[in-house]
């Protein structure tokens, strides 16, 4: 049993050493970032209003999709993040939300079929209170539904934005409640105020400045 | 069953109740041959709109009689038409039927050929009929429109109750579970020349809780009541007269927990509807024609008011309907082998609700039609109708129903059957005229078709609209919604009393309508209206089986397939333009069309068994398996329609079982167990609250 395992850690060695050989040697650097980005709140519900409207704080989650990171609200006035959260509103660095070059256009087709920014895009570019991304159900990328009170990520739709910096990206939106995981449309109203606006979604960052995503 | 015990004389006692429904509905050419004296339940008038064997008629017709209901322990008829292959009950705004899988809105319900009105939602709330005084109930599957008109889309369910005009009374009382009490009181009497029959029935239930810890219960205390009186006097021996009296109180003291958004808000009221109707003829039978001039007044005041606690709010809902019909029909006897039925009628309906405008104002419809069939015996072996109806709208576009049936039996033991119908069903009030603003839920509305366009008008003076949508240029004035009906069907008579039904079927409904997008308002808010958008396509297998296993045993048995279809989704899928999300991975991928469920609320697979034990001597048991698939019910994956595993809710079984017996000549004893298993889904079955049980007796006289 060992000198076996013994021999399957040399050849497994060999061959990792082997392959990292190659990849220095032949591929250029990797440029295409690809990430889940998990429960990101963006102004959850804090109480309710004197009339009984669920309400948040009204500040913006940033997001860096460059470094792949959340960036503090003190830093809204600058090029350091790429795209706001606020509840079901998204936007963009840019226009009349940010310093940045930032836009966006909304794709239909599923992110893995979307290879390439297409040659005939317009990016939108934030006009508040009209944002690229319509915040609007069934318009932009959600439906809300009233009689089951649940917000989904509408399916096949993918979010392509320029970044701040001016480099591209697709983003698809998961889900909008905690955990990742949409109430039941049966389960009670508190239950699904109380944990919505927490965005998981995936995205794909072209840092070379191309329109590639492959 | 249910009478044969008390009569000795059961045949004469069978051919009197015959003449008795020839008299009512009929055609006077039919003599009363050993034939048709047989058993009064082998005789159907729904499916032509006269007095048929019921293994004549073309056309996909089933019915239920006094003994099965009794024996069922049913109380309303939504008990009994769940225990139907191919009949399932929606519980939404009402326990709604479900026919070859159209939904409530599109099913005529009769009551002795008058249809009954008072829908909210488009669905007939079935709890309101009490079925304690019913003959027996007939079921006609497909569309009916050509002789029926408007909702006969789906099927026509006629209730038939007991105006035998033969000197009884009887006395039932029943108590269950939830402190459920049923009484009732039939009494009929022929006086010289006058049937009176009359009955009542009190209805009172202390409803229940599923969902723990809430002020609201599932179901609400309730009581109901019906009273009918019906009169029918033979004025010579061609002439006859009568009038039916009928009205309906239902009476639900409402505790309502409405959570706005987040809040528990409640509420305190009662919701109460009245239902009556009106149903004088006059009859004259000659000896190839009997024509028959019929009235029909019926309303619906329906009145719902609510009180906030902790505040002066209230909510008061009310909702008059008014409507009143003259008919015509003259049945002739051309020949031994040929019949034809002719009629025409004016309708004039209004409707006045807070959920409109105001209660002031009467919103009005009126319809004129004609109705003519021909039957025609073309060989021994083949038998062909035709017929059609056509209704001239003012509200809406008229429309033209035929229907086509042919029936073919090579012998005694097999029958095959095929007719194609065309089916309607008018826009209602509600999609002309609802005026409706919901402030709790995204503040969005809903615009009847015809206030619509002066709605958003007023809106835009008022700077409140964002955009008005594509669809808005389509806004017109709503069309009928149309089906198409085809049934195949076969019936074999085996030996030993076994007999195996198969129906093939399949609708095709276009100018569905829906409720679209017409604009979106300032504050994020969208407005609906209604349009003929969409097509729809049901089609399915209803398999039946009834087999005599003793002389005391009995079983039958029927399974029911179903595959529903909203077609413009279907092309959607086809072109790939539809996605849905998967449920562990959250990404989204094209549909195809083996994942697309169809329409919610529609069981691919349902079934039923039921077993009954019936003695000489008065005593039976019955046990009754009743299977229904599991149905979709809510888009989890934002793609609006019904495809992911966790959009469904869970198939079930229910086993009832019932026994009783009868003594003393005149008492009669039965206990139930609904339920038994005790299956429970609280957020998708709220009407069925576990087991059940009851205790009934009835005393005739």
């Amino acid at each position: 049993m060992k000198t076996r395992s013994i021999i399957g850690s040399v050849l497994a060695a060999v061959v990792i050493f082997q392959s990292c050989t190659k990849e220095e040697t032949a591929v250029p650097q990797v440029t295409l970032i690809q990430s889940i980005v998990k429960d990101i709140p963006a102004d959850t519900i804090v109480g309710l209003s004197p009339i009984g409207q669920p309400v948040g704080v009204g500040k913006f989650t940033f997001y860096s999709l460059e470094t792949n990171a959340v960036i503090p609200n003190t830093d809204s006035n600058s090029t350091k993040w790429d795209i706001g959260l606020r509840g079901s509103t998204i936007i963009t660095n840019g226009g009349t939300s940010g310093p940045g070059k930032g836009g966006a256009f909304i794709y239909v087709g599923t992110f893995d079929e979307l290879t390439k920014v297409p040659a005939d895009s317009t990016f939108r570019v934030d006009a508040a209170p009209n944002y690229a991304i319509t915040a609007s159900s069934n318009r932009g990328w959600y439906l809300y539904t009233p009689q089951t009170n649940l917000v989904t990520p509408l399916p096949g739709r993918v979010l392509v934005f320029k970044t701040a910096s001016g480099k591209y990206a697709k983003v698809e939106i998961l889900n909008y409640y905690k955990g990742g995981v949409t109430p039941a449309a049966t389960a009670p109203d508190n239950i699904k105020i109380f944990s919505q606006r927490y965005f998981t979604f995936k995205f794909a960052y072209q840092a070379d400045g191309t329109t590639n995503f492959k | 069953m249910k009478f044969a015990i008390q009569y000795r004389n059961l045949k004469s006692f069978l051919t009197y109740l015959f003449s008795s429904v020839l008299v009512i509905y009929s055609n006077g050419q039919l003599k009363e041959d050993s034939l048709f004296t047989q058993s009064l339940d082998n005789v159907v008038v729904t499916a032509t709109r006269t007095p048929r064997l019921m293994g004549n008629v073309a056309i996909p017709v089933s019915v239920i009689n006094a003994k099965t209901l009794y024996q069922s322990g049913s109380l309303r008829l939504n008990d009994i038409l769940a225990e139907q292959t191919g009949i399932n009950i929606v519980d939404n705004f009402g326990k709604g039927v479900q026919v070859q899988g159209l939904s409530s809105e599109y099913t005529l319900i009769l009551v002795d050929g008058e249809p009954l009105i008072g829908r909210t939602g488009g669905v007939l709330d079935l709890s309101r009929i009490s079925v304690r005084n019913i003959r027996k109930i007939e079921i006609v599957k497909g569309p009916s429109s050509s002789l029926y008109g408007s909702e006969a889309m789906g099927g026509v369910i006629n209730i038939i109750t007991d105006g035998s005009g033969i000197n009884k009374s009887d006395f039932g009382l029943r108590y269950g579970r939830f402190n459920t009490l049923d009484g009732s009181y039939n009494f009929s009497r022929r006086v010289k020349k006058t049937d009176v029959t009359a009955s009542v029935n009190y209805n009172r239930s202390a409803g229940y809780s599923l969902k723990p810890n809430q002020q609201q219960k599932t179901v609400e205390p309730f009581w109901k009541t019906v009273q009918q009186l019906s009169l029918n006097h033979q004025l010579s021996q061609r002439w006859k007269l009568g009038s039916g009296f009928r009205r309906n109180v239902t009476y639900i003291d409402n505790t309502i927990e409405v959570s706005n958004q987040g809040i528990a808000v409640l509420s305190k009221g009662f919701e109460r509807n009245d239902e009556y109707n009106i149903t004088p003829y006059l009859q004259y039978k000659g000896d190839k024609i009997k024509t028959t001039l019929r009235g029909y007044i019926t309303g619906f005041e329906s009145e719902q008011l609510l009180s906030v606690k902790g505040s002066a709010d209230t909510y008061n809902d009310r909702f008059n309907q008014l409507f009143s019909r003259v008919e015509n029909q003259t049945d002739w006897q051309i020949r031994e082998q040929s019949a034809f039925t002719f009629g025409a009628g004016h309708i004039e309906e209004s409707v006045a609700s807070n959920r409109y405008d105001s209660l002031a104002t009467k919103r009005k419809n009126s319809i004129s039609y004609f109705f003519a069939q021909h039957e025609e015996r073309l060989t021994r072996k083949l038998t062909a109708i035709g017929g059609f109806r056509f209704d001239a709208n003012k509200a809406y576009a008229s429309v033209w129903s035929p229907k086509m049936a042919l029936q073919f039996k090579p012998d005694e033991k097999l029958s095959i059957n095929i007719s194609y119908g065309r089916g309607f069903k008018a826009p209602d009030f509600r999609q002309l005229y609802l005026n409706f603003t919901n402030l709790a839920a995204g503040a969005y509305s809903v615009f009847g078709s015809e206030v619509a366009a002066a709605e958003l008008q007023r809106l835009s003076a008022l700077q409140q609209i964002d955009q008005v949508t594509g669809v808005m240029g389509g806004l017109a004035a709503l069309k009928p919604e149309v089906s198409g009906g085809l049934n195949l069907g076969a019936r074999l008579k085996l030996k030993d009393g076994m007999q195996i039904s198969a129906n093939l079927f399949r609708n095709d409904i276009t100018n569905m309508i829906v409720t679209d997008i017409v604009a979106f308002k300032k504050n994020g808010g969208q407005i609906y209206s209604y349009f003929n958008l969409k097509s729809a396509l049901t089609q399915g297998l209803e398999l039946d089986l009834d087999k005599r296993i003793s002389r005391t045993f009995t079983l039958k048995a029927g399974y029911q397939y179903l595959y529903t279809a909203d077609k413009d989704v279907l092309a959607q899928i086809r072109k790939g333009e539809i996605f849905q999300r998967e449920l562990t991975s959250g990404s989204s991928v094209r549909m195809k069309t083996a994942d697309y469920a169809g329409l919610p609320l529609r069981s691919k697979h349902s079934a039923n068994l039921k077993l009954a034990y019936e003695t000489a001597t008065g005593f039976f048991a019955t046990t009754r398996l009743f299977y229904r698939g599991r149905w979709g019910t809510f888009d989890q994956d934002g793609n609006g329609i019904i495809n992911r595993s966790d959009e469904f809710a869970k198939g079930f079984l229910l086993v009832n079982a019932s026994a009783g017996l009868s003594f003393r000549k005149h008492w009669k004893l039965m206990a139930g167990l609904d339920n038994l298993l005790n299956y429970k889904d609280v957020l998708n079955l709220p009407g069925t609250p576990g087991r059940v049980g009851y205790i009934d007796i009835q005393f005739n006289f």
